[in-house]
Order: C-alpha cells, then structure tokens, then sequence
C-alpha cells in the first residue's frame, strides 16, 4: 500500500529528523509528516552555538544539513498537518488536515512546543497589529518605537535584546524581585547591561490596549495590586511554551498535566509501538543536541519493535504448526506456573503445537488485540486464525484433553 | 514561488487602476509562519483563478508598501475590491479564515 510505512515521525524539527536519519540508515520505509518549515523552531533561530562540531551555525543551515543528511538515507517528506490518529491497534493509524490517512508499524512522535498564549483583552485581536511573538520576524517594524517584552526567560531576554536594534527603548515586564530574571547570567548581565532596556518588577500584563493598533498595555502589580498603563506601539509575549500535543488527546497516550509525554529510557510511551523525542516529552533541557540525542534512541527502539512484529507475523501467523499464544505476567505467579506446566505437556507430546510466550508488560498490543485481560490465559491460533481458547487449568488431564 | 510578486509600481496598478478583487500577502523571507501561510495560498490560489486575485509583497524589498499600510508584522493578508482596502487577517491564519472572507469580499 502506498500509504503505508514502516516508521512515521510526526514533526520535523531536530529530534525528528534525527529520527528519521536513523530510521531511513537501518532501511525502514520512514516519513517524515512536518507542517510548517522544516527544522521547526531550531529553523527560527539566528544562531546557534552550541551544537557539537558548528562553532556557529545559523539554525535554518543548521536544519538544512539535517534534511539532506536525512534524504541521503532515501526518507519521505509530507508537508501536513496530522489532526487525529488512532493508536489502539498494531497498525496505527494517522489523518492529516487535508484527509490523507497513512499508517505505519510505529510511530515517532517529535512535534516539539508553540509559544504559550496568556488569553488577555487585545492579545488575540491585535495579533500582527503590534502583538507579536517573533523577534526575527517582527522587530524591525517597530523602527524607532516603543516595545514591551512580557517574560524574563532566555527567549524573553535575548529576543528583547534583538529588539533593541530596532526600538528606540524595550521595556522587560518581570514577575520577579528587582534584579531576578528567569535566563542565564550571561544574558541578564548583558541586558543590564544595555541602555535601551528597562525592566518592570514584580508585574504582569493584563491588557494590551489600542483600537486598530496597539497603543499601550495594562500592567498589574503583583505586590501592591495597582494597576497602571504604559504606552507602547508593540508588545512581545515569551511567556514560556506548550507542547504540541493536543491532537493527540483521545489517542490514549499518557501525558503530564501541561501536555508533555512521559516517556522511559526508550522514549517509549505508555502505548506500544509509539515513542516520543525532543521537545514534547517530558525532560530536563531542551536543546537540538538533546532533540537529537532522542531521536537516534527512539529509531533504534522502533527498529527492534518493527523487528519483533515481522517476526511475529511472518512465524506466528505463517507457521505450519498450531500456535498457542501464552500470555503470561512475571507478577502472577499462577501465570508462570502454568507456563512450566505447559510447556512441560507440549515437549513431552509431540509435534502439533508451537508455544509463543507473550509477556502482559511489555507486549501491549498484542494483549490489546486478543482482549486478554487476566493471566494465564492461551490463545490457540491455526495460520494466525484463532481457533478457540484453553481453560489454563493446573490439572495436567484436563489440560491435554483441551489439545488433543 | 507561484503567487506573483508586486512591488509598488504593480501593487498600483493592480489595486487602484484595475481595482481587481484580491489578496496581497505581505511577507519576509526570515519568517516561519510566512513560510506556513504563504504555501497555504498557493495551494488555494488556482481554485479561484479568474475571480480573485493572488499576490506577494515582500516587506524588506518594498519598505515603502508596509508602511503605507503602517503593518506592525508579517505575515499580513490585506484584501481589496474596488481599489478599496476590505480589511485584514494577520498572523498564522487558516485557510478556512482566508476562503470566509474572500466570500465576503465578493459579497457571495
Ligand atoms: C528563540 C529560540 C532560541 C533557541 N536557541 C537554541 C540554541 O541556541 N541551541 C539549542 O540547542 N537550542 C535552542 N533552542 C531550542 C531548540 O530550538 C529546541 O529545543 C528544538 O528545536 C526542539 O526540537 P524538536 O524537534 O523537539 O521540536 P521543534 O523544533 O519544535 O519541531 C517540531 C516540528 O513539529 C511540527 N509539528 C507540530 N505539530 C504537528 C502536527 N500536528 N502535524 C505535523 N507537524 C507538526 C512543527 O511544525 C515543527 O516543525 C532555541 C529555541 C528558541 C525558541
């Protein structure tokens, strides 16, 4: 099918073309499925210096060499957006905004974060009319103007500090204490540094103000609850980030309170099959050199998942013998009682059956698939058909009378 | 790149002199959700060959266009009727957004 892959990444900012590098050299057919540029928002950055091997490289050359890297390795690219997915089964199942349906074996989830939006009076309609979240895009409209920066993180200050080139002043609105911003030292030396900055402590915004543009914003202070109002022709909001991973939300993957994906050392997800990497999974930092770093991990893990599903389906539900399908749990100890029991029937009594031992914590779908529920339990399988069920009794007799 | 590109001797012509119903994007190159809405329109474009007309300004090439409009950011898609200015959706819009209101403009 045309359609069908065996590795999908959903983003393709720099965790997952990583994935995809490392999907596409262990030759497993990989798409990528990006909306917006390629790099995401590594692709919005001027520089970036931290990247092992480039001393300074700007972030969309940077994310360029990601996408060849990962062409070179012969992976697909699809430029939409996926609205919904359905991951209950071992195909799973992603739509796109414009209808498409693709499905894959496992898939790879890197769709990273978007800028926070704080929901305030004026944010919303005076979007592109002086409500901006883009320093690169946006600052030079504001040539010679008045700017406010709402934020005091790396984004917030370095983003405000770019803004200086063009403003003729920038004022920083800070939760915090005089003195306390959010970025590292660095940069809050040197925006204390800088003369067209100001800072307003212990403040937020809860209005920008203006009719056709903005004219001003409403700042509340935190400590004495007054509210006052200053004049400015642009506001920028880097009031932290969200993960985007809202689409996902009746897909029956786990996530944190705020959206992000908790993911174990495989970057696999409660869901099998399914990992998570970069920014949308819950983390320490996020940075390129760590989006990558998850990327390769989960590709590697997926391979090996890919792997044990060809081997199930081209043994279990091609195999000349019966299967018996033995669902087990090492926490129940009847399961694993009933396993040796078993097995013991099978070796003794000749060639019809073949076991294939499944264990409940690790092999979700395949439990998910045949409903299993408690353990033991054992599906007899005739070429992949299944054929009935045992009642896993511990009486030997009656087990093999159920197999004769 | 299949939208065409006006500077400001065309956005004249094809605004004011021939009052041509359409939408001018106003855009950068440095800009990522320009470089979402811009294939967005390109996409939607044929479908109204004919009808409504499709173009692209670039902001660092013609200065003089975005401040004449006093646009505080890109992207921005401003549309005409009439050689008058109908109004603007500014920021990551959705295509649905950018057909309800050529609908509107076209008064269907
Ligand atoms: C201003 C700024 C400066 C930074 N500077 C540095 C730096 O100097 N060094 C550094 O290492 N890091 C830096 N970072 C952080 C770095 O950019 C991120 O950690 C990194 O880009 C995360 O990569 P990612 O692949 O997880 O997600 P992203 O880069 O966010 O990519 C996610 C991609 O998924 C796409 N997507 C999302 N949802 C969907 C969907 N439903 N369907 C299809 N596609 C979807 C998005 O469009 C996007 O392209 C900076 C970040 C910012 C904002």
């Amino acid at each position: 099918m045309a359609n069908s892959y065996d590795l999908i990444i959903i983003g393709g900012g720099p965790a997952g073309l990583s994935a995809a590098i490392y999907g596409g050299r262990a030759k497993l057919k990989t798409l990528v499925i990006n909306k917006g540029t390629i790099g995401g928002l590594a692709d919005t950055t001027r520089e970036i210096v931290n990247y092992p091997g480039y001393i300074q490289v700007s972030g969309p050359d940077l994310m360029k060499d990601f996408k060849k890297h990962a062409e070179h390795f012969n992976v697909e690219f699809l430029k939409e957006e996926v609205v919904s997915v359905d991951f209950s089964q071992e195909e799973k199942i992603i739509r796109t905004k414009k209808g498409k349906e693709l499905s894959a074996k496992a898939v790879i989830l890197a769709c990273g974060s978007e800028p926070r939006i704080l929901n305030i009076p004026g944010e919303k309609t005076l979007r592109g009319s002086g409500v901006a979240y883009c320093a690169t895009c946006d600052a030079e409209f504001f040539e010679g103007e008045d700017v406010v920066v709402v934020g005091s993180g790396d984004q917030a200050i370095e983003e405000g500090m770019y803004i200086t080139k063009f403003a003729r002043k920038v004022t920083v609105i800070v939760l915090h204490d005089e003195g306390v911003l959010d970025c590292n030292k660095v940069s809050a030396e040197r925006a204390f540094n800088n003369e067209k900055m100001e800072f307003i402590w212990n403040s937020t915004i809860e209005a920008v103000l203006g009719e056709e543009n903005v004219e001003g914003v409403k700042i509340k202070n935190l400590k004495t609850g007054g509210s006052s109002e200053l004049t400015c022709q642009g506001v920028f909001f880097f009031v932290g980030m969200i993960p985007s991973t809202h689409f996902l939300k009746d897909s029956g993957l786990e996530t944190d309170t705020r959206g992000y994906i908790p993911v174990n050392e495989g970057m696999e997800t409660n869901l099998e099959g399914i990992y998570a990497v970069g920014d949308n999974r819950v983390k320490y930092l996020r940075q390129v050199v760590s989006a990558a770093g998850d990327g390769a991990t989960a590709a590697v893990v997926a391979e090996r998942y890919i792997e044990e599903l060809n081997y199930f389906n081209s043994n279990i539900i091609q195999s000349d013998k019966k299967i018996l399908l033995l669902f087990f749990n090492v926490l129940v100890n009847e399961s694993l009682e009933f396993s040796t029991l078993l097995e013991g029937l099978i070796s003794e009594n000749g060639d019809e059956y073949k076991i294939f031992k499944v264990d409940m914590a690790t092999k979700k779908s395949l439990a998910g698939k045949y409903q299993i529920e408690k353990v033991p339990a054992v599906v007899v399988l005739d070429k992949g058909e299944e054929v009935k069920r045992l009642d896993c009794s511990m009486d030997k007799e009656q087990l093999k009378s159920q197999l004769s | 790149m299949s939208l065409q590109q006006l500077n400001s001797t065309g956005f004249e012509e094809i605004i004011y002199d021939n009052c041509e119903p359409c939408l001018v994007i106003f855009s950068k190159k440095e800009c990522h959700v320009c470089k979402e809405v811009v294939p967005m329109l390109e996409e939607l474009k044929p479908q109204y060959d004919g009808k409504f007309g499709f173009y692209y300004v670039d902001v660092e090439e013609d200065k003089e266009l975005f401040q004449r409009f006093s646009l505080k950011g890109v992207p921005q898609i401003l549309f005409f009727n009439n050689g008058e200015y109908q109004g603007k959706l500014a920021g990551k819009v959705e295509e649905e957004s950018v057909e309800e209101k050529i609908a509107e403009v076209l008064g269907v």
